[in-house]
């Protein structure tokens, strides 16, 4: 998802873009690299399988596909990535929801010798993103003991993302979209998470969202937006806000808003007509046991 | 040239027909499936292909791997439509392959099908001898100078019992519930500005075959196996020419799925689905006396997948499956003696895909 960026735009806001056979660039301390991979192959597939102790992964699982933000002063590094996401839908481990056809199938004659799979076919997960301290080798020596002391960690706050500010149309200097993982839910509807970042010339945004329709009965939005401005100071501030949003297909009917899947394909348009169950900002904090 | 043969030259090049030529072309497959058997006979060599999904110029690629159509035997094993840009051209164009081969054999070859049939019913009670002596009648019925039984003619009399050299089978894509939601309804409605053209082609999806067995040695199908069958006449029972259901035979025969972890039957965890294991393959192979079960339906990054000890094998015909997936395609070719080949090949350059693509616009989401 390459986008045209202005030259002289890069230039007066101080961005370099990576040379190197990474997609990103450089602005204000940050490094921010994006990186669009294939789906996994099948013995990654067994791997990622292992590893995560479940049989059941997502059709697409964009193994290699990440992005990553670093702060070279602070050592702080935010990064997305579907292996650290999918551990959050194991632990998380919601009851499977029943399709509508499911009510048909009750009466069914049942085979001899059948099996009922239980596991989260949905791959709701928790996930907010994932982050570490990580500094360049060359400090490494001096501030090995730092990386190991200390750990970032996110707190409540007061504090509200300006979507005011986000809403300027800044030249837009870094733009990419990267698909952690997608399922089909064998045609009966959509998962898919998502990553979407934006770099301005003040500052960088991001939304982490967590797409589910489960055709004819839900819906399930949890969007992690996170935002930071630039300053010199040697911590930056990163706000994070965590939205989640869920409404079965009944409730909407009940509202008068239409039930066909076809309505319900883009997310963005229809997320105000589901209810909010969860909303919090936080703060990242850098904790040290020094 | 033909109205049809324009027609498939401008399919090739990825433009859709006129309105009222897809209700002709619609009329004419109508009349040719309708014929077919919910389990298709099929000659070897023939070469087989999962779904492809509205990805037209990455099926061209298949075409340049495989051979071109009527040349080589195709089968297609379902999932024509929906998720990529062109399902009407992908769907149409199969469509149009296929009438165009029955029709110009029809034409071309009148005569000798009369006779060849005639022969043939010589032939099937008769020995060698009645067969040539019914071969010599034709000859000089047909006034083509010294007969010989020759490797044409016999050529010939295979295409008269089994004139299709491409089959299609329904997968679960090819119905009106599931168009609505995964992308051809919208796509029609696009193209044409009405939904009509979505109306005819899924009214022809209820007509698509079911199954088909190729030599009465391989089983194929678009998803799997279902409880309530046990033997291949089980299937030629269903009255296939409806909507796919929610449920029973039919529905299990388009939308279930092998599953490693478990031996018997096992349920989705949705609630509704089959899923079969090991067992269940084994013993439906054994007692249709078939040698393996080839079936689609599932995407496989490596574009073909053998399960429970090559009894049963995914065939994936969309490379870089919804334009970001990263996977090979792959089709499996069997020879006249079913012997085994899989060609496995990438999604088109995108140079060779018409228009290049636009480079998304930066995108101020918030």
């Amino acid at each position: 998802m390459d986008v045209e960026v202005d030259d002289k735009d890069l230039k007066a806001a101080g961005a370099e873009v990576l040379t190197d056979d990474r997609h990103g660039l450089r602005i204000h301390g940050w490094e921010i690299v994006s990186c669009n991979g294939s789906i996994l192959n099948s013995s990654s597939l067994i791997t990622w399988e292992e590893k995560l102790k479940t049989s059941h992964l997502p059709e697409m699982v964009f193994g290699e596909s990440c992005l990553v933000l670093k702060h070279a002063t602070s050592g702080t590094k935010i990064h997305f990535n579907a292996f650290d996401a999918l551990t959050g839908w194991k632990q998380e481990a919601l009851p499977p929801v029943e399709v509508p056809a499911a009510a048909q199938w009750k009466f069914r004659s049942k085979p001899f010798q059948q099996v009922i799979l239980d596991y989260d076919y949905t791959f709701t997960t928790p996930y907010c993103g994932s982050e570490t301290m990580e500094f360049d080798t060359e400090k490494k020596n001096s501030e090995e003991f730092l990386e190991a002391s200390c750990s970032p960690c996110w707190e409540d706050c007061e504090e509200q993302i300006d979507v005011v500010a986000l809403a300027s149309k800044e030249p837009i200097l870094f733009y990419d979209e990267v698909v952690l993982y997608e399922d089909e839910l064998a045609d009966n509807g959509v998962s898919l998470l998502t990553v979407k970042v934006r770099v301005m010339p003040s500052c960088w945004f991001l939304l982490l969202r967590f797409w589910l329709r489960v055709d004819g009965v839900l819906m399930r939005l949890r969007d992690t937006r996170m935002h930071c401005a630039f300053s010199d100071s040697a911590n930056p501030i990163v706000l994070r806000e965590s939205c989640w949003r869920e409404a079965t297909f009944e409730a909407l009917a009940a509202k008068g808003y239409p039930t066909d899947s076809a309505s319900y394909s883009d997310p963005s348009i229809i997320s105000q007509r589901l209810p909010i169950i969860m909303h919090k900002t936080q703060k990242l904090k850098v904790h040290c046991n020094l | 040239m033909s109205d049809l043969d324009r027609q498939i030259e401008q399919l090739k090049r990825c433009e859709p027909l006129k309105e009222s030529e897809v209700k002709a072309l619609c009329l004419k497959a109508m009349e040719i499936l309708v014929e077919e058997s919910n389990v298709q006979r099929v000659d070897a060599p023939v070469t087989i292909c999962g779904d492809i999904h509205g990805q037209f110029y990455d099926m061209k690629e298949l075409f340049k791997v495989g051979g071109d159509c009527p040349k080589t035997n195709y089968m297609f094993l379902g999932d024509f439509v929906d998720r990529g840009f062109y399902s009407v051209e992908t769907f149409l164009l199969l469509l149009a392959l296929k009438v165009h081969i029955i029709i110009s054999w029809s034409s071309r070859y009148s005569v000798e099908i009369c006779m060849l049939l005639l022969l043939w019913s010589i032939h099937v009670q008769g020995n060698f001898a009645t067969f040539d002596a019914g071969a010599r009648i034709v000859h000089h019925l047909t006034d083509q100078g010294d007969f010989q039984p020759d490797f044409k003619l016999i050529t010939l009399y295979q295409q008269v019992r089994y004139p299709d050299r491409i089959t299609l089978i329904r997968g679960n894509h090819e119905s009106r519930q599931i168009t609505q939601v995964y992308g051809f309804y919208d796509e029609c409605l696009r193209k044409y500005g009405s939904v009509s053209v979505w109306r005819y082609c899924t009214d022809i999806f209820d007509y698509l075959s079911l199954s088909a067995l190729i030599e009465n040695k391989v089983f194929s199908v678009h998803g799997g196996l279902s409880p309530a069958i046990s033997t291949l006449d089980q299937i030629r029972t269903i009255d296939r020419k409806q909507e796919v259901p929610h449920d029973g035979a039919m529905c299990d025969l388009l939308w279930s799925d092998p599953e490693d972890i478990v031996d018997g039957w096992g349920l989705s965890p949705r609630g509704a689905g089959f899923l079969f294991g090991d067992s269940v393959v084994s013993s439906f192979n054994h007692s249709n006396n078939i040698d393996y079960i080839c079936r689609a339906h599932q995407l496989v990054m490596e574009g073909y997948k053998w399960m429970f000890k090559n009894q049963i094998v995914t065939v994936w015909s969309a490379p870089n499956y919804c334009y970001r997936c990263g996977n090979v395609a792959a089709i499996l070719e069997l020879d006249e003696n079913l012997n085994k080949q899989f060609r496995v090949f990438d999604a088109a350059p995108q140079e060779s895909r018409g228009a290049p693509a636009k480079k998304p616009a930066p995108d101020y989401f918030l």
